[in-house]
Parts: C-alpha cells; structure tokens; sequence
C-alpha cells in the first residue's frame, strides 16, 4: 500500500470512530495492529499521530467527544474525497477488503451505531460496491446470529443438524460454534469468520475470535477437531455449476512401459471429480509429460486402464470424444491468421450446429475471458517475428482448447518461459475453468508461493515415474518436512507472509548424502522406491464412484464435406495473409518462364535474321525444361505442408477429424495454384517463343504434372519429420525424371539390364516426366494446324518407305540364307537359319499384303522343319513383289500429298508460311529419331523398326500390352487404340490417384517407421 | 437552452440556472434522503450546459443546511462543472456557520474549482 492510501485510510478510520462516542481502546488498539501489519516499527508512530489528531482521541478518554451529536457534513465531504481518492489507486479486490476492514474496526467494539454504519455506507457506495452486496457483507461481519444469514453466498459450518436460514449454504462438522465463510461474488473473494470457543488454525495460524480473515487460494483451516476444510472443498460448495457437472475421473495406471520396454509409470493412482486443478511437479525426467500423455489417452498404459464416467478411454472413443483437451508444451497456432481467426477455424470445426453469429459470439466471448480481445485482428506471427507477446500466445493456445469446453484439460507447462505475471494470469484462467466445473491438470515447474497454492491438489513425481504425493499442495512442504523429521512440520507457509516455497519439496525429496569432507554425493538420502513405499502406506487414493451418465460433450463435428470447405478456407486464409509465399509463387512461373524462353529465343531463321520457330532447335529441350518446372513447383509448394500442419493435426486429432477431408482440402489449393502457375508458365513461354495453337494442350500436361508432383511432395511432407530432410530430398525426386525423360539419354541406348529397342523401358514408366514429355512433342508434332493435313499421307508413305527400302531387303537377305543353309549339319548354324526363318515369320506377320502366297501357312513354313527349298524360292519371288508393291504404295502417297499441297497453295494458303509458323524441324527430327544410324534392329528375333516412330502403329502382344517405342502417336490398351495424349494424360492421373492412396494410407510414413524399427533391432 | 428552475421547498433548495442571463444559483436548505434523485436533472442540465458554456460561469450556493446526502450531491455537480472552462464557485455561508466554511472548503479541495466565500447574515 502507498504511503498515501495508508494515509487516506487513517483518516477513514479517524473519521469512523469519532462518530457516535468516539473511540474506544478497543477500536484504537485495532487500528494499531492495521498499522503493524502494514508499516515498519519507525512509522508507526508517526501515523498513529496522525489517526489520533484527527479522531480527537485523548488519553484522558473521550469525555468531551461526547456532545457531538449528528455526523457533521464535513466529515461526509472528507470521506468522499478520500474514497475518490482510493477508488483512483486500489482494485475492486483492495476496496471490498478495505470495506470489510472498516466493518471489522466498528466491529472490533461491537459499537455499530446507526452514524457510523452510515459513512461506512457512503464509503461503499463510492466504491461502486452495489447495495445489494454491501448488505451481504455487512451483515456477514455484524451479525453474531446465523438465522440472520439468509444469503446464498455465505456457508455456515456448525455442529447443527439443519441450516438456521433457508439460502444459505451449510456443512455440519463436529465444532464449537460458528466457522461461516462469506463469498464476495463480484469480485470472487472467500473471507471467513469463527464465533466460538475451539481454537482452529487458519494455514497454521489461531484463527481469533470475531476477526475477519480474508480466505485465500489455497487456504486450509485445520479444526481442533482433526477435520480440514481445504480453499477448493469451500468454493465446490459456493459453486453451484460443480454440484450440477456429472464427471468421474479414475485413472489407474500399474505400469507404463515405454515402446523401448523401460518403465515409465509405476502404481498411479487418481481419482478425480469436476472442479479440481490438479498439478502434476517432479524433477525433469520423472516422468510427468508420461504421466500427462497417459491420462489424456494419447499413449496407453501397459496395465490399466483410464476410466471417464466409467468409459474406458480407449476402448470408447465414441463417448470420449470432445471429452477432452490437451495443450502440448509447444504453440499449436497458425502463425498466418490473425488471432481471432485461429479460434474462429477452430470453432467451426467443433461447432456444425452453430450458426455463423454464434460462432463469432462465441469466439469473441472466448477472447474476452483470455483479455485477448484487443489483440484480435492481429496476426500470431511466428516465435521469431513476433506480433504477440508470448504469455497471449500461450493463452491464444489454451483458448483453442477452451473453445469447445472440453470437460477435462491438460496442459503441459502452459507457464515454462512466461514472465511471473503472465504465468499468474493463465493459472488464474484455468483456476476460474476448473471452478466453473471443469477438471484440470496441468504440469507445472518452479510455481511461485501463489500460483502453488491455486492448485486443489498436487501430484508429485519422483525419478522412474514413482508418484510421491498426492493431496492439497501446502499439506505437500508439511508431508515431506515431517517425512524427514524437520522443525516446524506441520507449517506449510511462512508465518507471516504466507509464502510456500515449493522448492523445497524438491530439495527434501532429492536430497543427497553428504561425505565425510561436507561435500554432497551422487546418492541420494532417499531413493524414489522409498519415497514411493512411504507414499503407498500414507496415500490410499479410493476409486471415485462412476458416474452413470456419458460424460459431458458439446462437440458437433462437421460433415465431411463442410470440413473440407473449413479446412480449405483456413489455409486458403493463411497462404493468402502470407503475401511473401503468395509472391513468390505466383511469380515464380511466368518469371521462369520468361527467362527460359527469353535465353532460348535466337535468330534461327536461315541468314541469321530473324526468329523462326521453325528453325528454332532449342524447342525439344525447352519442352524438357516446362516439364521439370512443372515438377519443380508442383513439388516445392507441396513439400512442406504436412509438416507444418503437423502440430494442428495433433491437437485435432482429439477432434476425430477426417483425415480424407484435410487431405482434398491440401490438394484443391495446392492444384488451383498449381493451375494458376502451369498457365502463367505455357502463356508467357508460348508467347516468347510464338508456339501456335497448343496453350491448352500444354498447360493441360504441364498442370497434370505439377498435381502429380503436389501429391507426390504431400507424401514425403508427410513421412518425414523436418523441412530440411524434404528438401534435400527434392532432387532424389527430380533427377530420375530428368534421367528417364527419354530426351537426354534416348531410350535404345540405356543399360541393357532396364532398356531394349523395342519399348520405352519400363522404369521409366514410373516417370511422369516421360509420359508429359511424350504427350507434349507428339501432340505439338501430330496436331500442329500445318501438319494435321498431312500426317496420315506422310505415315503411309513413311510405312511404305520402310517397308520396300529396308524390311524387304532385310527379310530377303534372311530368305536367301535360310535357302542356303538350312541343310546344313553345323549346329550353329542350324540355329542362324532358325534365327532367321523366326525374324522372317515375325515380319511377316499381320502384313496385309500377301500376294503369291494364298494358302500358305507361315508359322509352320517358316520354321527349320518345314522349310524347303520350293518355299524358300516362292518366298524370294514374294518379298520382291513386296518391295515392289510397297515402293507403288509410297509413291501414290507423295502424290496424294504433293496434290493436296498444290491444292492448298492454290487456295491462297501460303504453306511454306504455315509450316515456318507451327511446324519446328528439330521436334520433328526427335520424333522421327532421324538421327539413328541404324533405321531396323533386330530384337528378340523382331525387326523393329527405328525410324519415325512418330508414323508407327502399336502392336500389343496381349490386351494388356500398352508399351510401345517412344512418341508412338498411338497407345493400345484392352484392344482399343487411344491417341498418346489421352493415354498420356491418364497415365499420369492414374500414378496421381495411386500416390493419393499411398498418402491417404500414409504408407510412406508406415514404411519409414519399420525400417527405422529394424535398424534399430541391428544396432543392438 | 431553457432555464431550470425549481421552487424552493421547506426540504430542497431554491434552484435556478439560466445561461442566457449567465445566473446559475442554489439556495436555501437541502435535507432529502435521496438527493441524487433531485440533483439529477441539475446534473443533465449542467452536461448539457457543458457541451456549449458560456466564457464565464460563475455558480452560488448559499445553504441553511446541508444532509450527507445532499453534499454527495452537490460533489457530484461540482464534478461536473470541474470539465468546464471558466468556472467559479461562490460559496456563501451565514457568519455563525463556521461547519458551512469548513464544508465549503473541503468541497474546494476536491475539484480544481476556484472558490470564493462570502459571508452572509
């Protein structure tokens, strides 16, 4: 108190007594005693001085004091300045306390005079305590007769079997007398007051007759018989919301073993009912967060098992679930929204009944019991750039939880690393919770005297998971005192200021033996298996009865697809807010794009004038490179997203969200902005390098292949633990699809054991950068305006050509072989000829052609059995034919085309024009694989052709053969013929859905987890 | 802004404020039980009058006697009249009432009003 309240007090106090008589020794010796509570020896007298000058108190008594008759106005006028001038300085919380002192100094002499009573009255009304309240306390401190007590907020505890009046709340004991409790609602204060002859102890102190005592936190009044009435015992019966909250809470745990098969919990026993903070202390490693864990069911105990209402806590998630909420030690927040609107999400996700007011309403209500309101259009902001303090971020957290009311909370350490203030305000905040009928548990490290003393009950820990007490937390510093035979045992606080200091449970409990020399050993005095003996035959914790009810929920979890909505709007939110992300990637593709095409644009017009795209042979590459941004992005937006929700998702996993809703919500904002990106990209780079009418064919594949790369970076995000890890995986990803792109490194010349000449191998099957790749050089060759015309003369003449000029002369060169040879005794041989009526069969087959030889069975002609001389003969004069026919064929084709083009030409089309326009010589080159030395191979006894695969039909050997050579204009599946873009597009969607799956399943994760289980078992 | 007035009763004070003539006045005795009740339209009257005072405002009150009611009431006006520019009190008190000087005086130190007094008989 300032020298000036105490100051303006003294002349209150004057100004009260001279009243009516004035004062009496009794009254005077009271305000002394105020005054050594208060002031230090030396001031005493000063300020006694002070109190006597203005009450007129002589030591000759108060004789001529007597006349004054009426309280004068002046004194009235006094007061009020001075009430003003408290009413400037002290809390609501001082006023009602200096109200009540002003009562008890009346009181002291039970002079309660009609003058007196009235300044007092004057005093509480400035103090803007409302008359109603005022009549309350009054008579709290007046009255000496219980039947007067006809409140609701005042508790009598008396050795009656009934209650003296019908409002107020009673306890019957076995005491002298009047032990009777008064709560000050408005300002939720607990005093107490003893009428009788017993003497109790008020936190070890003789309670006196007729003096008020303010009741604090933690307070215990032992009385003489034996009996506690404990601070949370008191307010439970204040509380009519407690008596109304059907809860049980039974937790037996016999043992926890942790998954490495070392104990974690032994014989934990607790018991609970609604309304309790409970705090959970120990040394670091003993096993608190375990303990933690364990009742909120996040791991489950070895033996035994967690009752709520009766309810197996794992065994009935359906009636648990919203029962409970946790609060990890680390922030759970979105650092991108703002304060209200982390609540607001999570509010819809807990409340599908809510309308949207109500849902505002309640988030607003939430932040104004958290003192949050004003911070609520203000961004969380990350640890490191921070936008709010951190006491408001740790009670932003809890509000999360609190929100949806869960009916049991446990924090751990909601206080580590907040200021003493901050660590006050959010235990008062969950002190207020467990009065309105919730129970609370909270681990708690270095509590100071007062935030110790909020806790209903305290549960010790000792190293190896032992408990080693379990009851109120004063008690505790007492219990571990008498344990170890200290002086003062049985007082849990200091006399005089009511300071308990936890610290020294913790300096008893671990302490050590001392050497010989002084100096303390590892050993300790008392190891945890005593302490925990001791507490096993001091402690018998009994099981509460189980409630028959469900226990209390409030939760209304969304549909599926309303949580899909919510999810996606909070991160759509979130991305949006964060304006630097948003830059970047929206940015980042036309900028690339931009660059890539800039770089690659030359003067490829012959004499080096102009740009041509035709002529341009940066184009194949340029392709490559769309492909791998495409990958590029798809993956970097998405590599991170899992991990950085990781948190939420397990603070909502109490929610039993859907897994599948969170994930489509992911996937439609990361493919619209991929969307977003691939279009930028094609429309700029397309722009740059003036390629025609393919915007949409390209963005389609480019999009196609960013969703695949989102999906595939949603996988890693979600098996591994650290961004960083994600990033160096980036490239493992990205360069095999550069590898088997099929354009840096052509297919036909890959390592034997993945590659032949007839199919794209395999492995790179598993690449969507070759199916993107495929689909984008074939459509833009194939689908160009300048070639569409053309392209099914040009594949007939390009069949034709190499049918005559290199399958005829290649199968005739076999034929004559087989002729030669096929009597022969050599072995080897032998087998050449089979080799070569085998390639001769082959080629043959499906040829539609087959003039001169009607009525021939090739498959049983063409092998070394049934091979003669006459047919080797007769096939010689048919391949001749062959070549002949199929040079006819090729020519007819050339002029079919050559006609179509005069036709054109005619018509006013300038095709040169066109073709420097759409048609680009180096895709064609690729795709016409011009520049293979060899234009036939033979493999597997197969001729296959080299050349312009882009001209070649596929042929299945099964209806599930769909592989054909690289840029194939056609795929075959299940007997139907698709064009490679189709085909292409749903071979990507199809490994898109199949890496959905993989990441739905998180099969990844699943499988990370073994292998990191096996090498485990090895290293051992 | 219309004048207030109300007459003077054997309990309440002869009350009178008029901005246009610039006389704003309480006289007489004051001894209800519920005075905020009474002061209550002074009170509107005087926010009222705050909104748009006159320059100077010189306000008398001249008691015979004075309850503890009536003088949270009176602190409660002069409260009021303490957020306006330019203005006085004038205290008036009987030769004999030295409790009425004392009362006017304390009442003085509670608002940053100046105060004269004068004597009456």
């Amino acid at each position: 108190m300032s020298e000036e309240i105490l100051k303006a007090l003294t002349q209150l106090f004057a100004i009260i007594t001279k009243q009516d008589g004035g004062v009496t020794v009794n009254e005077r010796q009271y305000v002394i005693r105020f005054f050594q509570q208060e002031l230090d020896q030396a001031s005493i007298e000063a300020y006694l001085e002070r109190y006597d000058k203005f009450s007129g108190y002589s030591e000759k008594g108060p004789s001529h004091q007597l006349t004054i008759a009426a309280p004068s106005v002046k004194d009235s006028i006094v007061t009020l300045g001075i009430c003003k001038k408290i009413n400037r300085t002290l809390t609501q919380k001082q006023k009602v306390i200096v109200l009540i002192k002003l009562l008890e100094l009346v009181g002291s002499d039970n002079k309660f005079t009609p003058q007196r009573m009235e300044i007092i009255n004057t005093v509480s009304t400035v103090f803007n305590i409302s008359a109603d309240e005022y009549k309350l306390i009054e008579t709290f401190v007046v009255t000496t007769n219980m039947a007067e007590l006809d409140f609701s907020d005042i508790l009598v505890v008396n050795a009656q079997p009934e209650k003296a009046a019908k409002k107020q709340k009673h306890i019957q004991t076995d005491i002298d007398g009047n032990l009777f409790f008064l709560k000050v609602p408005s300002v939720d204060l607990y005093f107490a007051q003893y009428l009788g002859e017993e003497s109790h102890y008020l936190n070890g102190f003789v309670m006196q007759h007729n003096r008020i005592y303010l009741f604090s936190h933690g307070s215990t009044i032992k009385i003489q018989s034996g009996n506690a009435l404990y601070y949370s015992d008191i307010v439970a019966d204040f509380n009519e919301e407690l008596q109304t909250t059907k809860l049980s809470f039974n937790a037996t745990i016999d043992e926890y073993r942790f998954p490495n098969g070392t104990v974690g919990l032994k014989d934990i026993v607790v018991a609970e009912g609604p309304g309790k903070l409970i705090g959970i202390m120990g040394a670091s490693g003993a096993g608190k967060t375990t303990l933690l864990n364990v009742l909120a069911g996040l791991e489950r105990p070895t033996k035994g098992e967690i009752l709520v209402n009766g309810y197996n806590i794992h065994s009935r998630p359906d009636k648990i679930k919203g029962v409970i909420g946790y609060v990890a030690q680390d922030d759970l927040l979105i650092e991108e929204l703002t304060v209200y609107e982390n609540l607001y999400f999570n509010a819809k996700l807990c409340f599908a009944n809510f309308s949207e007011t109500e849902i505002n309403d309640r988030v607003l209500e939430v932040l104004g019991n958290l003192g949050l309101e004003t911070r609520k259009d203000l961004k969380v902001g990350s640890v490191l750039d921070k936008k709010i303090s951190g006491g408001q971020r740790k009670r932003l957290n809890i509000a999360l939880e609190l929100i949806r009311e869960p009916a049991i909370l446990f924090l751990d350490e909601p206080t580590s690393g907040l200021s003493s203030r901050d660590s006050e305000n959010v235990i008062d905040l969950l002190k207020e919770l467990s009065l309105k009928g919730k129970l609370v548990f909270v681990i708690i490290h270095q509590p100071s005297s007062d935030i110790f003393k909020m806790f209903d009950k305290m549960i010790i820990m000792d190293t190896g998971g032992y408990p080693t007490y379990y009851g109120t937390p004063v008690e505790a510093v007492s219990y571990f005192k008498r344990a170890t035979h200290q002086a003062h045992s049985n007082r849990g606080q200091c006399e005089t200021c009511g300071n308990v200091n936890p610290e020294q449970i913790f300096n008893i409990i671990e302490a050590k033996v001392v050497d010989e020399y002084g100096q303390p050993t590892n050993k300790r005095k008392v190891t945890p298996m005593q302490w925990h003996n001791m507490f096993k035959s001091k402690f018998k914790i009994a099981a509460l009865a189980n409630e028959k009810e469900d226990p209390p929920q409030s939760l209304h979890i969304p549909n599926r697809i309303k949580q899909t909505l919510i999810f996606a709007t909070r991160d759509l939110k979130a991305k949006i807010s964060n304006r630097q992300y948003l830059l970047i990637n929206l940015l980042e593709a036309p900028f690339l794009a931009l660059i890539l095409s800039f770089i690659i644009k030359y003067k490829s017009a012959p004499g080096g004038e102009d740009y041509m795209f035709r002529f341009n042979e940066n184009l194949p590459a340029y392709l490559l490179m769309s492909i791998i941004v495409a990958l590029f992005m798809g993956l970097t937006v998405s590599a991170e997203e899992i991990i950085r929700d990781r948190k939420i998702l397990k603070r909502e996993s109490f929610l039993n969200l859907s897994w599948n809703s969170y994930l489509v919500s992911k996937l439609g904002i990361l493919f619209l902005l991929s969307a977003l990106q691939t279009l930028m990209f094609v429309l700029v780079g397309n722009l740059v390098l003036e390629i025609q009418g393919m915007t949409l064919a390209f963005w389609f594949i480019l999009f196609s292949t960013s969703c695949l790369a989102n999906v595939l970076g949603l996988n890693i995000s979600s098996a591994f633990n650290s961004a960083v890890t994600v990033y160096v995986l980036i490239p493992l990803l990205l360069i095999p699809q550069m590898i088997l792109s099929g354009v840096l490194f052509s297919f036909d010349k890959l390592h034997t054991v993945i590659s032949n000449k007839e199919n794209v191998p395999f492995v790179a099957d598993l690449m969507a950068s070759r199916w993107a790749y495929e689909a984008l050089a074939v459509y833009q060759f194939v689908n160009n305006d300048y070639e569409e015309p053309f392209y099914a003369y040009e594949k007939e003449a390009s069949i034709a050509d190499f049918k005559s000029a290199y399958l005829a002369d290649e199968m005739i060169k076999r034929n004559q072989f087989a002729i030669d040879h096929y009597q022969s005794d050599n072995d080897s041989t032998r087998n050449e000829v089979r080799i070569a009526l085998s390639i001769l069969r082959n080629g043959l087959l499906n040829e539609s052609y087959n003039e001169g030889l009607e009525g021939q069975n090739l498959n049983t002609q063409l092998t070394p059995n049934g091979y003669s001389k006459e047919f080797g003969n007769l096939l010689d004069g048919y391949l001749l034919n062959f070549r002949k026919h199929y040079q006819n064929v090729y020519n007819e084709q050339v002029k079919t085309a050559d006609l179509k083009r005069t036709f054109y030409e005619k018509e006013g089309f300038d095709l040169n024009e066109e073709k420097n326009n759409y048609y680009n010589e180096s895709l064609a080159d690729l795709v016409k694989n011009v520049n293979t030395k060899e234009r036939l191979a033979i493999e597997n006894n197969r001729p296959i052709q080299l050349i312009d695969p882009i001209y070649q039909t596929p042929s299945p050997n099964h209806p599930l053969d769909y592989r054909t050579g690289f840029f194939f204009p056609k795929k075959s599946f299940l007997g139907m013929e698709y064009s490679t873009y189709t085909f292409n597009s749903v071979a990507i969607w199809l490994m898109t859905i199949a890496l959905y799956v993989m990441l739905y399943f998180e099969l990844l994760r699943k499988l990370l987890d073994t292998s990191g289980k096996v090498t485990f078992v090895n290293r051992k | 802004m219309n004048p207030l007035v109300i007459a003077e009763t054997s309990e309440t004070p002869n009350i009178l404020m008029d901005k246009a003539q610039g006389k704003f006045e309480v006289t007489g005795r004051s001894l209800i039980d519920n005075a905020s009740t009474f002061y209550q339209p002074v009170v509107e009257w005087l926010k009222e009058y705050a909104k748009k005072p006159n320059a100077e405002t010189d306000i008398s009150f001249k008691f015979e006697y004075l309850n503890i009611e009536s003088s949270k009431s009176i602190l409660d006006l002069l409260t009021v009249l303490d957020k306006i520019k330019g203005v006085t009190v004038t205290w008036y008190f009987n030769e004999d009432d030295e409790d009425m000087e004392e009362i006017g005086e304390e009442l003085a130190e509670l608002v940053t009003i100046p105060f004269k007094f004068e004597i009456y008989s």
